[in-house]
């Protein structure tokens, strides 16, 4: 069993929806899509490489599908730190979507207080049976100061080679100092 | 839902739900534990991967009398997810290809699963059990598995650089960056 891959944490999650739920999820995971503040709030949440909400109105089988008496709700993430953390930042920074989305699912008690929150995703979670991530020594901030290093690198390289030495030198420390908080 | 919710940037997210061979699900569970993780896994052959699982489920979780009728799936199903780089059909031919017997060793549990040898079928097998993504979170969507690394890379070489630089004279440390960056 491997929910754990070197930094990287996955969270596999399957809730059994209201009869109501679908409807909702569907203006809920609409809003997600069209209004951008909802995906800029997970961004606050550093720590979530990717992430996943899918309803399953049918289990594919080999002809239409397998339809149970509810529909159900997958959640998968991909996150670096621990469960703990992950579940009380969710809670903590998105305490009104993470109700919109599972509040639509049985037997959701609200993201705070935090621990029946957490006794309820233990009780819908799965364990990976393996697990794999591309870059496991990394954290997403990690991945994302490094594109802007790598930026700003590139953009200082584009004129370094024709700058006098001392030139050179102001332009580097510069470049460092702009950099600072991603090295 | 649509199927361009699966794409987030240039990022996609594959969710596969396959029914498992009835009484297969121990041994396909022990197959997955025992696979080699981080460099030896088979995923780690799979280009442009950036995270995947394999998950099996045995059967859906019953919330209580709240949600009335308890739920079973007919047969336990194989989750496989994966959030990687591009189109799905390339995708697709890469996991045929890429983890051959592994795929066959993986799949061959589950119903139906017609095998690496015929390219058309295998790709039908994976587009009939696909579950659509109804919100996909990427939080650096716009990059590959490739420029992920890169930059990393940079920004390792860069920080050791720096360290080293400390206290250079202007000549050397621009003659020791361009030899070190080029420019």
């Amino acid at each position: 069993m491997a929910n754990v891959e070197g930094k990287a944490t996955a969270i596999t999650v399957l809730t059994p929806v209201r009869r109501e739920g679908p409807l909702v999820l569907w203006a809920v995971f609409w809003a997600g899509r069209h209004i951008k503040e909802t995906l800029q709030k997970l961004e606050q949440l550093s720590f979530i490489h990717y992430a996943r909400w899918a309803v399953i109105d049918r289990f594919p089988d080999e002809g239409e599908g397998e339809k149970l008496s509810h529909e159900y709700l997958l959640f998968e993430s991909n996150f670096n730190g621990t469960w703990d953390q992950y579940i009380d930042a969710f809670s903590e920074v998105v305490p009104f979507r993470m109700k919109a989305i599972w509040g639509t699912s049985y037997g959701f008690p609200g993201p705070l207080p935090v621990e029946p929150f957490k006794d309820y995703i233990r009780r819908n979670e799965y364990v990976a049976n393996h697990y794999w991530s591309a870059y496991p020594g990394y954290t997403t901030t990690e991945i994302i100061s490094a594109g802007h290093v790598e930026a700003a690198l590139r953009e200082f390289q584009a004129h370094a080679a024709e700058l006098e030495p001392e030139d050179f030198k102001r332009a580097y420390e510069s470049m460092l100092t702009a950099i600072q908080h991603d090295l | 839902m649509s199927a361009a919710n699966n794409i987030c940037g240039q990022a996609y997210s594959l969710t596969v739900l396959t029914p498992i061979v009835d009484g297969h699900e121990i041994e396909l569970a022990d197959y997955l534990n025992r696979l080699q993780t981080g460099d030896q896994s088979p995923l780690a052959r799979v280009r442009g991967t950036h995270f995947a699982r394999w998950v099996v489920i045995d059967d859906v979780i019953f919330e209580g009398p709240e949600q009335g009728e308890r739920d079973h799936l007919q047969h336990p199903r194989l989750l496989f997810t994966s959030n990687f780089d591009g189109d799905l059909e390339p995708y697709l031919e890469a996991l045929r290809t890429d983890l051959a017997d592994s795929a066959d060793s993986i799949w061959s549990h589950c119903i139906g699963y017609p095998g690496t040898g015929d390219p058309d079928a295998f790709v039908r097998y994976f587009r009939h059990h696909q579950i659509d993504s109804s919100l996909f979170f990427a939080a650096y969507g716009d990059r590959t598995v490739e420029e992920v690394k890169r930059g990393l890379a940079a920004r390792a070489k860069l920080i050791a650089f720096a360290l080293r630089a400390q206290g250079m004279q202007a000549a050397d440390l621009k003659s020791a960056f361009l030899r070190e960056f080029g420019g």
